[in-house]
């Protein structure tokens, strides 16, 4: 007989199993499984942090000489300069257009002129190549005081400024040039340091395919129930729980192995960092937890696959979307910021960004790990309830 | 072949009542099936045959009466009673995307089963349902008579004690019919008892030991075929034609011992009797002696079809 703990297990089991081997046999979930998550790493790597050999850097603010020299500067070393408004450029950095932003203000503009000690805004970007970037700028800003210092020099003894430019070549040393402080102060940079390349893409596409991949189940728990292939379990020594067990399992084991594949893919191939292994896929199983039961209240709410398939993708996008999957959080609004806290994504997304950015163990995403564990308990039991009520409804 | 009901009844079946809505779908149906015994739910559509299975499988509620399986009560909570019984469903229920063994298997292992049992019991039903040589295949890409035997063999995968058919053959080319209609014989030749629903008469005929007519969720009659026949009056027909005078022979005919009514003419005859095949000699032999030359005899026996008729004014099958 199939009773008792050890039978339920081995039923719920073997209903999972059921559910892994449809999975995998249809053969459209090949692509959307394997490859699809990684064309999408690969692009949004692309635009989040560029691997252009040539520099970017935005020199915004005061126009005037520093401004001007700092340009020159730069354009010699070949990296490209762009002149966009600050609020602007620091956009353009968090998206990974540009490695280095330079604010000129117009008290650092009217203290060059005068070779008084200047202060320069610069924010960095988050792509690997930012560092270097930021060491050309660093070596402009240098050039360009030095030889502000050796101008100003030859001024303070009588040389017409246009003249002791020319005069500079031979006369380039025993001038201190004034110190230039470059600090790194925007928040927002260092929201994104210790990430790597394709490191932000993909945890955002780990959790957008994770999520979906658990949805698409919810057509076939439908098929499932069309088929009969449901009323006949429970007809033999199956009983609703195990089924539900076993329905929940399986979801959660395709989530899991969607998960694990694109951490293990983006990290052989792209030398995505995921940090800490550990708390990384128990952010993971929880949330795959969260999906598996957001799959079984969608396949016992709705009717027919079709609406299934379609609900969960489109319910798989906006909630990825709306938990920075897709555009960092870090880049949304306050009031947004707030909102996409519903999202089981945001949770994980925040739980990602502590363990590969900041180096967090299990103990500083336990927070999230609990908003995770809560939102997946609502979700399984709803989901068990609704599954047991559409069971009923059916035969 | 009238059962007593007896303490080893494989299913007792009381006074099931089945609402849905204003519609009273089953309506106080009683029944016992006997080990071994195989049973036939007669009726036509939408009689209420598969509501009532659906009760006795323990998938929907009844709202009053009671189901026993193997003496122990089923109901849609209980699971215990369940390892005794294979459901085979109207509807095919199987996965498309598996083959014939993987649903086999799966199934099995569900009811129990497990290791070299499983396999091994799994390719006997695969023998047995005739799917040998595709158990491979998907069982999407199977004929519809290859799904319905797919379908009946995982509800016999676990050797239940009571099998439960509904309508198995519908849909089913008469090939794949007769080897459904033959391995349910197998099954209940080796002990099996089996409750077989169908609007087939002479499938009922030919495989139940005991019938029960059901319509609009009653059950009108019941008993073995013959039984029900003589609800009918239970009366058979022998049609005579001839040359000579068959109007003269007809008091001789009625003098005959079983013979109820003569109707007789001068070229035809018709005899109401009680056992037609063994009259008919002596019905010849009485004719032939009046000197009348017969060019046809015809006999006629009432059928499940006109015991239908009978009982609810309606024909099984329009
Ligand atoms: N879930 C349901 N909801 C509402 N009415 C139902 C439901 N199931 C069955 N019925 C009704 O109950 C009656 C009996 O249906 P049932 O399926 O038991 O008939 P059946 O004898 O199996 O017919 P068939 O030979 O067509 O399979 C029908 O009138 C049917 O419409
Ligand atoms: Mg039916």
């Amino acid at each position: 007989m199939n009773g008792g703990a050890a039978g339920g297990l081995r039923n719920a089991l073997t209903v999972a199993g059921v559910e892994l081997r449809l999975f995998l046999r249809d053969r459209s979930n090949i692509f959307f499984v394997f490859v699809f998550p990684l064309l999408l790493v690969l692009m949004i790597g692309a635009q989040f942090g560029d691997s252009a050999t040539a520099g970017r850097v935005a020199v915004a603010g005061a126009d005037g000489g520093l401004r001007t020299q700092l340009v020159a500067e730069l354009e010699d070393e070949d990296v490209v300069v762009s002149d966009p408004e600050w609020d602007a450029a620091l956009e353009l950095l968090a998206r990974g257009r540009l490695d280095v932003a330079v604010r000129v203000s117009e008290a650092a503009s009217a203290a060059h002129d005068a070779g008084e000690p200047v202060v320069l805004e610069v924010v960095r970007g988050s792509a690997a190549t930012a560092q270097v970037v930021e060491q050309q700028v660093r070596t402009a800003t240098e050039a360009v005081r030095s030889s502000r210092g050796q101008v100003l020099a030859l001024t303070d003894r009588g040389v017409p400024a246009d003249r002791a430019a020319a005069a500079l070549d031979t006369a380039r040393e025993g001038v201190e040039p004034p110190d230039l402080e470059v600090t790194n102060v925007d928040e927002l940079s260092q929201q994104f340091e210790g990430l790597g390349q394709f490191d932000l893409g993909a945890s955002g596409q780990l959790l957008l395919f994770t999520f979906l991949a658990c949805l698409s189940g919810s057509a076939t728990l439908i098929q499932a129930r069309r088929l009969g292939v449901v009323a006949r379990m429970l007809a033999g020594p199956v009983s609703t729980a195990q089924l539900i067990a076993g329905q929940t399992l399986g979801r959660w084991a395709i989530g899991l192995f969607q998960g694990a594949y694109i951490m293990v893919a983006t990290s052989v191939l792209f030398g995505v960092s995921w940090g800490n292994l550990a708390p990384s896929l128990l952010v993971l199983a929880v949330f795959s937890l969260v999906a598996a039961g957001a799959a079984i209240l969608l396949g016992t709410l709705l009717g027919n696959e079709g609406a299934a398939s379609g609900a969960g993708v489109g319910l798989g996008l906006v909630l990825a979307a709306l938990g920075g999957s897709m555009l960092p959080r870090e880049l949304f609004p306050d009031t947004m910021r707030t909102v996409s806290n519903v999202t089981p994504h945001a949770w994980a997304y925040e739980a990602f960004a502590e363990i590969q950015r900041r180096g967090g163990g299990l103990v500083d995403v336990l927070p999230q790990l609990g908003v995770l564990a809560g939102m997946a308990t609502v979700l399984l039991l709803l989901g068990a309830w609704s599954l047991r009520r559409s069971l009923a409804r059916a035969m | 072949m009238t059962t007593v009901p007896s303490a080893h009844d494989v299913l007792v079946v009381d006074s099931l009542v089945r609402r849905f809505g204003d519609l009273t779908a089953v309506d106080g149906v009683s029944f016992r099936i006997a080990p071994g015994e195989t049973y036939g739910l007669l009726g036509p559509n939408g009689a209420g045959k598969t509501t009532t299975i659906s009760m006795i499988a323990g998938l929907i509620a009844a709202d009053s009466g009671t189901v026993k399986v193997a003496g122990q009560r089923m109901t849609p909570a209980t699971t215990e009673p369940r390892r005794h019984l294979g459901l085979v469903p109207q509807e095919l229920a199987i996965y498309p995307e598996l083959s014939a063994r993987e649903n086999l298997t799966l199934f099995g292992r569900l009811q129990g089963l497990s290791g070299k049992a499983l396999s091994a019991r799994v390719e006997e039903v695969l023998e047995l349902i005739g799917l040998a040589d595709r158990a491979k295949s998907l069982s999407k890409e199977y004929s519809g008579g290859m799904k319905r035997r797919l379908n009946i063999g995982i509800g016999l995968l676990h050797q239940p004690t009571l099998l439960i058919l509904d309508e198995p053959t519908v849909g089913v080319d008469p090939q794949s019919r007769n080897q459904i209609l033959e391995s349910v014989e197998a099954l209940s030749a080796d002990g099996m008892a089996v409750l077989y629903t169908t609007h087939y008469m002479e499938e009922a005929e030919r495989l139940c030991d005991r019938i029960g007519i059901i319509d609009t969720g009653r059950l009108q009659a019941e008993g073995t075929r013959d039984e029900l026949i003589r609800l009918t009056g239970g009366v058979d027909t022998i049609r005579l034609s001839g040359s000579g005078d068959l109007a003269a022979a007809a008091e001789r005919l009625r003098a005959l011992e079983g013979v109820e009514r003569v109707e007789a003419d001068r070229r035809t005859a018709t005899l109401t009797v009680r056992d037609a095949p063994v009259l008919v000699a002596s019905v010849v032999g009485t004719v032939a002696g009046s000197g009348v030359t017969l060019a046809d005899v015809e006999i006629s026996r009432p059928d499940l079809e006109s015991v239908f008729l009978h009982l609810t004014g309606k024909a099984l099958r329009d």
